[in-house]
């Protein structure tokens, strides 16, 4: 027995010397070694795994503040305006007021207070270069985005002229550019070229470690376990042409969590402020005493803008029958799929009918209610949905309780990736919907890796998929997504980016061609609101629920006066660091 | 002309000549499987269907509206990941970069696999190394005493152990997660260290690791010990009552001795338990490091084959089989000196 003991104490004392030799190994000296609780705003569901890079030319950064999309992230990094979705508007941020417009020429004027991190001046030749090396390395974005711009000119240190391009005139396109590109310094980031030798390949894989931005915050610690960014204190933005003051929090940082379950442990724990991340039934937290809240204190608690929707492969025999297609819309109950697989997080259809528009103001205003409704569907219209079918000649003919289309039996597959819970269970009620008015429809969860192959290949039956949510080019960027056939030489693509049904129609086409040159917001409206006709009509596809584009759930242990929708301060709820959001950081306070 | 011998330079050459003999073949054996490994686990995660990049392109690309763009983009994330070449030259570019020890990179985030997993891997060693060997130190102590003492210890004991090797190491795991986290919130909830902290070599950051390191560590360890007690008390069991045991007590050796030839034999099997344990610690504690955020290779890996993520698979999946392949050497080695059944068959 003494053997063993000594074993046992030598084992332990191998223990303790193997923690400490990890602790050492993976010590890095930092000027501070604590994060002070009251300095800090900790983020979740932002950032999964670590930070790769911090260069806005990149596209495999991996990094929560190098997020150039419709509402940009407005960190480290600016851009020209920020969008609101709570008004559909934008807010001007490195652009000095208004832009002007003349013809196909955009003007943009920069506020002249703007400097970047290292103190140089922030100036048009900045934008210009910008845009310039955006096309110049073919970026993601600066691909998409030039396709709309003939070219980007500094007329002087405060001014840049951004003209349209005469064949690909889309001024919704111009816009989205303001706020989707990040400014980036022409000086610094020359360096980033030349050490590269200006290799597209090399510049875009280059880590940027000593990244230079404008904005608020710089990057400070970068781990395997966390993200931390500090506050520039000579942050141009205090200066009144801008926020007028420094924004609260000293430090953003972002632990990373393995999954969901770890993020939303750390939440209620109070260690997260700020949560981007799905939850299921949110008000027991604050029914169980926890100092948590959402924008909307009663359903859908969230800001809902974008709309998953189940899409039907229009080429497939059976689906290409608008019959079956919208029965299959009508038969579904869409408040079990709030209840039960969203937490109450989507508006009823009832309350908010199924059209291309999300649920907000500045979108349904763009639509007719009266001349849509009687092509909208409440859901769990079972009787109607069987008439529809009946009249169409779609029957069981063979007694075995399904219907068959031209003498077959229709089976049908509804996919989505696996592990997306709540879609999942959105689709199982999509499936019994099928069974209630005798068509065969199962569910299939493959890896996203899979599911995204088929859905861009037409291999699938119905699929489900998120448009674009919301922006400055929206609706019309979701419009285009969902209907767009390319004159029709999607449906037959072997591969297609968008269009996932494959369906096609003249009209469709002609009018998503023309609403980003219509300024008349009559016409507008005319135009959206026969488009959704054609959409409710054909039923190409249905939303399933509306689900918010960011989750935004705060915890107010260490900090206060977060957004809500009864603030009148009209900062929408997109996690205090998007768009216009980013507003937020300038009203937090800690609690008392 | 015959060569003379003295009976001892004989017997060590026909001994070592053995030993060489086993040997070499094992390593021979071991070379070729070492091979066939590599290879499957480039090819097997490529055979699986998909597109390893959709996460990554489906984020570049969204809200593109030009279908050429969109498709000049997803041609350039295959090219940047080697996919647009062909499955042979892949392969050959697999093993040049494996010479450099580079894996490639995560076809979820871009990070540098070598990166990935050098940042990772030391938190589940310094994780798993422990937890295993004190779990099975202790688990094979109180197997042998179990198996001693008989009586009222073995009766409470036995059930015990049968319970806690069947608990689903995730069940303990959320047990202990919400009891001592949750409700009595005297262990942390997640995590490598406080989420206040960073990385600096403090007292204070080294207090929190170990702090950290209590629930995934303990939750590990209990369930070892049940499995392991269960094996080392029916192994004791066993020889407890094998001839040489009688022969030796009628003999009137002591029992401190009896329990020492007793121990020495049970042992064996549970060395090879162990050495496979350590040769696939490697691959990571996989419930406790998931549940428990724990920033180690398993959760890496979890992540990487639900996401397809190739590069990481396949490094994950190769060091395993190092570390199986290694411990079964080591296992094979000590065997062929141990027992000398081993040499016997070679001659």
């Amino acid at each position: 027995m003494e053997v063993s003991m000594r074993k046992d104490l030598k084992i332990c004392g191998m223990c303790a010397a193997a923690l400490i030799f990890t602790s050492v190994l993976f010590a890095k000296t930092n000027s501070v070694s604590e994060l002070p609780r009251n300095e800090t705003l900790y983020f979740n569901g932002q950032q999964w795994g670590a930070v790769v890079n911090t260069n806005p030319l990149s596209t495999n950064s991996n990094c929560w503040y190098q997020t150039q999309n419709t509402m940009s992230r407005e960190i480290v990094w600016e851009t020209l305006y920020m969008f609101n979705p709570n008004d559909g508007k934008l807010y001007p941020l490195l652009a000095d007021g208004d832009y002007k417009v003349n013809g196909k020429i955009y003007t943009i004027k920069i506020k002249k207070a703007a400097h970047w991190s290292d103190g140089v001046k922030l100036t048009a030749h900045d934008v210009e270069y910008t845009f310039a090396v955006h096309k110049k390395y073919q970026t993601p974005i600066g691909l998409d985005a030039w396709l709309y711009i003939d070219s980007v000119k500094a007329v002087d240190d405060y001014t840049v002229q951004i003209v349209a391009s005469s064949k690909n005139y889309n001024p919704l396109k111009i816009l989205d550019s303001f706020t989707r590109f990040f400014i980036i310094p022409e000086h610094a980031y020359k360096l980033v070229e030349q050490r590269n030798k200006n290799d597209p390949a090399a510049i875009k894989a280059d880590k940027w470690d000593e990244c230079v931005g404008s904005g608020p915050y710089k990057r400070y610690i970068e781990n395997a376990q966390k993200s931390v960014l500090i506050r520039d204190d000579n942050y141009w933005g205090k200066d009144k042409s801008m926020w007028g003051k420094l924004p609260a929090p000293k430090y953003l940082a972002h632990n990373l969590f393995s999954d969901n379950n770890a993020g939303a442990v750390a939440f209620q724990a109070g260690e997260v402020d700020v949560a981007q991340q799905f939850m299921s039934e949110i008000w027991k937290m604050w029914e169980s005493g926890l100092p948590v809240s959402t924008y909307l204190d009663k359903p859908p608690y969230y800001q809902d803008v974008s709309m998953p929707t189940a899409w039907f492969n229009v080429t497939r025999p059976g689906l290409d029958q608008v019959a079956i297609r919208k029965a299959i819309a009508m038969a579904v109950d869409y408040d079990q799929i709030k209840t039960t697989a969203m937490s109450n997080y989507t508006y009823s259809m009832k309350d908010v009918p199924p059209c291309l528009m999300n649920p907000t103001n500045p979108e349904r205003a763009l639509i007719d209610p009266a001349a849509l409704k009687p092509y909208q569907w409440a859901g769990k219209q079972i009787a109607e949905a069987k008439k529809l079918l009946d009249d169409a000649g779609i029957k069981d003919t063979d007694g075995d309780g399904f219907r068959e289309y031209k003498g077959k039996k229709i089976s049908l597959k509804v996919e989505c990736p696996t592990g997306w819970t709540d879609w999942e269970a959105s689709l199982q009620i999509v499936a019994q919907a099928g069974q209630s008015i005798g068509i065969d429809i199962t569910t299939y969860y493959p890896q996203f890796s899979v599911m995204y192959e088929d859905m861009q290949t037409g291999n699938f039956d119905i699929i489900m998929w998120t448009n674009d949510g919301t922006g400055i080019a929206n609706p019309w960027t979701r419009c285009y997504q969902s209907m767009y056939s390319n004159r029709g030489q999607y449906v037959k693509a072997e591969r297609v980016p968008s269009d996932w049904s494959r369906y096609s129609n003249a009209r469709a086409d002609e009018i998503l061609e023309q609403i980003p040159v219509t300024t008349d917001q009559a016409q507008l409206k005319k135009l959206y609101t026969e488009l959704n006709i054609i959409w409710l009509k054909d039923v190409p596809g249905f939303a399933l629920m509306y689900r918010p584009q960011v989750f935004y759930t705060v915890n107010e242990s260490v900090w206060t006066n977060f957004p809500a929708a009864d603030d009148n301060t009209n900062i929408p709820p997109t996690d205090c660091t998007d768009g216009y959001g980013i507003a937020a950081l300038y009203r937090l306070a800690l609690v008392k | 002309m015959a060569v003379l011998q003295t009976p001892a330079r004989s017997f060590i050459g026909v001994y070592m000549n053995g030993y060489m003999k086993y040997f070499g073949k094992k390593i021979v054996w071991y070379l070729i499987t070492f091979f066939f490994a590599i290879a499957l686990n480039f090819l097997l995660p490529r055979l699986i269907p998909g597109n390893p990049l959709a996460s990554l392109i489906s984020s570049a690309t969204a809200g593109m509206t030009d279908s050429a763009a969109i498709q000049k983009i997803k041609e350039e994330y295959f090219h940047l990941y080697g996919l647009d070449k062909s499955i042979p030259e892949q392969f050959i570019i697999f093993i040049k970069n494996l010479f450099h020890g580079d894996f490639g990179r995560s076809t979820q985030t871009g990070e540098s696999v070598s990166k990935l997993i050098s940042d990772s891997v030391w938190w589940t060693l310094a994780l798993q190394l422990p937890a295993i060997m004190i779990g099975w130190t202790l688990g094979n102590i109180l197997g042998a005493l179990a198996a001693y003492i008989k009586g009222a210890f073995d009766k409470g004991i036995f059930p015990f152990f049968l319970f806690l090797s069947n608990i689903p190491a995730f069940g303990l795991a959320i047990i202990m997660l919400y009891i001592f986290g949750i409700k009595l919130k005297i262990a942390p909830i997640g995590g490598s260290y406080a989420a206040n902290l960073i990385p600096s070599f403090s007292w204070k950051f080294i207090a929190s690791v170990i702090q950290y390191y209590q629930m995934p560590f303990w939750s590990i360890v209990i369930v070892a010990i049940g499995g392991q007690a269960i094996g080392m008390r029916s192994m004791s069991i066993y020889e407890l009552n094998a001839d040489y045991v009688k022969y030796s007590r009628f003999l009137g050796i002591k029992d401190r001795v009896i329990v020492k030839y007793v121990f020495r034999n049970a042992m064996l099997p549970q060395i090879t338990g162990l050495a496979l344990s350590l040769g696939t610690m490697i691959g990571g504690a996989l419930v406790a490091e998931t549940i428990f955020s724990y920033n180690g290779l398993g959760m890496k890996m979890m992540n990487a084959i639900t996401a397809q993520d190739y590069p990481m698979i396949s490094a994950c999946t190769l060091l395993i089989t190092i570390g199986v392949l290694i411990a079964n050497f080591a296992v094979d080695i000590i065997y062929g000196f141990v027992d000398p059944r081993v040499k016997a068959a070679q001659d």
